[in-house]
């Protein structure tokens, strides 16, 4: 053996010996700038329509990559569908909307600088998106230093509307304290007395996991213990068959692949044949449907959205809504699933924005400010833009409230049980917005 | 005053989660044994496997022509990348072949997550099934995983101990310039190697996969305790890896009993730093005589 691998005779045939010429290399290289530059010299497809109309940057952070992965590219699809239409139906106030689109990774210090990024060097006029709620949390300080609107898709943490609130921040769909004021009197009166709560062990779990706790005691039931799980544990086990103890109704507070996880390992040990199993909409989201399999059969939910046509959600603007997601969710997953809470939410978000946009005449972020006060205290109605239903954006708080749609699993579809409108979700605002 | 019932249930926990990171530890040792390769991708490998494994089984509708179908395959991807990726970095600083695989890590996330979505994938178990173990209803299925990890692993130190290529493994393993003058393929024996060691994560992948979410991230909590597992075991010693997968396993489940299972994993790192402080050849290594 030679004391240099490339002195080896393997080496020397393989990977040296005539194989890369500068030459070819040069050739290579050359086509491959060839071919992206023709990429770049291709117009964005708004061009065309818009002429020299200097478009709204959004700037829409998720995360594509790493442990949320799978949430944030269903919220993304939920972006893009609401800007392909804003953009085909002539922009707003005359200019299109361009996507800045930022990967943060799952991680809240990548999603930070990010968003910095998006802010300071791409020069986005308003932020969109979110997902993991601990992301949210990072990113809200920048936007608020940057005087710029972020508009949250995804992130459920209580304290984003209450504690930690801004006045540059909406949230345009629900949180745990509404979903368990619809959810929990539902549970306790028809499901069970005493319960067990199980929870992501991150900031949503445990601000959701709270409200719970909270809901169920006014509602007359009982919790008699909790479990917390942290986020991406690949075997649950350990924390499954420690759950014991007198309850007769398991609460779970998960989503995606930990859903997944949990619900499978649960059904395993047998938990949920003694108990009966509820929680968070997010367990059986659509997109996950056919992984939980039979084993999610029975499981009552709570949710802002469920992908069914039937009443109240059989409207002509919810089956375009159905049918448009479901081309796009195709592409991003062979197995074309159905659209979630997340798609609906982000889609909204955005038809937000473009009201708040044309109501307030923003031209960019110097008006900021008045584009804050158009969405405060915001009303919509059911429609093409809004097809989950009627919305109200807080003044106070910038919380959205939304009517709750109660479900079941059944034949592993979602079957509507009750719905709440969103009078019985308002809870009163925990809100001081820091001075400007 | 703790009750048995519990601790009894912990420990058969701990023994079944044991042969399972023993099955993903053995194929990580096995690599670092023979090529001193630290292969940050094993954990993806092992996801890999699982996706895998999800496309035979929807194919054939078979767990266990999945489970082969799966083996084979990452055997082959192992051995395609151990030509292409690691084998020309053999003989360089530890840390080209690190940065290495931890670039082969990012790149089999992204492409499962490019080839298969985002959407978590399901394969079904081949058995169903429960039996009362005290309180919890225990599922047969992983008491299969543990067999089959168990079978898996006895096959491999067979293979190992008698067979005529495994001679030529364990030859390479003590003296790699000694065995290529004796007149064996060296290179060969490590496209080999990392070929077997691909194939044993995709087999622990598709094991696992009927008890969870099949998603792009699963590999990293199981890379990140295997290599606990291999450095407390003793780096390239695959009985050590073996012994030290049910140590750490059975440590973490009994001091679940007191603490939050969460809190139980800082056990196994307290583990791996006093392994590293006091005896850094690993606890399952023979004292040299």
């Amino acid at each position: 053996m030679r004391e240099r691998w490339q002195d080896e005779a393997w080496a020397q045939n393989f990977w040296w010996r005539g194989q890369t010429t500068r030459r070819k290399f040069l050739g290579l290289s050359a086509a491959a700038a060839g071919a992206l530059g023709g990429a770049m010299l291709v117009p964005a497809p708004w061009r065309e329509a818009f002429g020299q109309a200097k478009p709204y940057k959004i700037g829409v952070l998720q995360p594509l990559t790493g442990a949320a992965a799978a949430g944030g590219k269903t919220a993304l699809v939920g972006t893009q569908l609401a800007a392909d239409r804003i953009n085909k139906a002539g922009g707003i106030n005359g200019r299109p909307l361009e996507l800045v689109i930022a990967d943060y990774e799952s991680k809240p210090d990548v999603g930070r600088r990010k968003a910095e990024k998006l802010v300071v060097e791409d020069k986005v006029d308003i932020g969109e998106g979110g997902y993991l709620s601990n992301v949210c949390l990072a990113c809200m300080p920048v936007f608020e230093e940057q005087k710029t609107v972020f508009m949250i898709g995804v992130c459920l943490d209580t304290t984003i509307t209450t504690t930690n609130c801004s006045r540059y921040v909406f949230r345009p769909f629900d949180y745990a304290p509404s979903q368990a004021v619809a959810f929990a009197p539902y549970i306790v009166s028809k499901m069970a007395k005493k319960w067990h709560v199980v929870y992501l062990d991150y900031a949503w779990g445990q601000s959701t996991r709270d409200a719970y706790v909270a809901e169920i005691k006014k509602s007359g039931g009982e919790v008699t213990g909790t479990t917390g799980i942290p986020l991406g544990t690949a075997d649950m086990t350990a924390f499954i068959s420690k759950i014991t103890g007198n309850f007769d109704g398991l609460f779970a507070i998960m989503f995606g692949a930990n859903a997944v996880t949990f619900t499978t390992q649960a059904y395993d040990l047998g938990l949920l044949k003694k108990a009966r199993y509820a929680g968070d909409g997010a367990v059986a989201e659509s997109t996950h449907l056919a992984a939980l399999g039979q084993k999610v059969e029975g499981f009552v939910g709570v949710n802002r959205y469920i992908p069914i046509l039937t009443k109240p959600l059989d409207t002509p603007y919810h089956k375009k809504f159905f049918e448009e997601s479901k081309v796009l969710l195709k592409k991003m997953d062979p197995s074309g699933p159905d659209p979630d809470r997340y798609v609906q939410s982000n889609f909204e978000a955005m038809n937000f924005l473009k009201l708040g946009i044309q109501k307030s005449g923003f031209r960019g972020r110097e008006d900021t400010m008045k584009l804050i006060e158009a969405l405060e205290g915001m009303e919509v109605k059911e429609g093409d833009d809004f097809p989950q239903g009627d919305k109200t954006l807080r003044k106070e708080d910038h919380q959205a409230f939304l009517r709750q749609f109660i479900f079941d699993i059944h034949e592993r579809k979602h079957r509507l049980l009750d719905v709440v409108a969103k009078e019985k979700t308002i809870v009163p605002p925990a809100c001081t917005f820091p001075k400007a | 005053m703790i009750p048995l019932d519990q601790v009894l249930v912990q420990i058969v926990n701990g023994l079944v989660n044991g042969m399972i990171l023993a099955l993903v530890a053995s194929g990580l040792t096995l690599i670092f044994g023979i090529m001193d390769i630290v292969n940050f991708a094993h954990g993806d490998l092992f996801m890999l496997g699982a996706y895998v494994g999800t496309t035979a089984f929807l194919t054939t509708g078979n767990f266990w022509i999945a489970l082969l179908a799966s083996v084979l395959t990452m055997a082959l991807l192992g051995a395609v990348l151990q030509a292409t990726a690691l084998r020309p970095l053999l003989g360089r600083d530890p840390l080209t072949t690190i940065l290495a695989t931890f670039g082969l890590s990012l790149i089999i996330q992204n492409y499962a997550l490019w080839q298969y979505g985002p959407v978590p994938r399901k394969i079904n178990e081949p058995i169903t099934g429960h039996f009362q173990l005290f309180y919890v209803e225990y599922p047969w299925y992983r008491l299969l995983i543990a067999v089959m990890s168990a079978a898996i692993i006895g096959g491999l130190y067979l293979f190992m101990k008698y067979g005529k290529h495994g001679i030529w493994i364990r030859a390479t393993t003590q003296d790699r310039v000694m065995a290529a003058a004796m007149g064996i393929p060296v290179p060969w024996v490590h496209t080999v190697v990392f070929a077997i060691g691909a194939g044993m994560a995709a087999a622990s992948g598709v094991l696992f996969g009927p008890t969870v979410g099949i998603n792009h991230a699963m590999g990293f909590d199981f890379t990140l305790r295997a290599f606990v597992v291999v450095v407390v075991g003793g780096m390239g010693n695959l009985g050590g890896s073996i012994l030290a997968s049910i140590f750490i396993s059975l440590l973490e489940s009994l001091a679940a009993i007191w603490v939050s299972p969460a809190q139980a994993v800082i056990v196994s790192f307290v583990a791996l730093i006093l392994t590293l402080l006091i005896r850094p050849t690993g606890l399952f290594v023979p004292t040299p005589k």
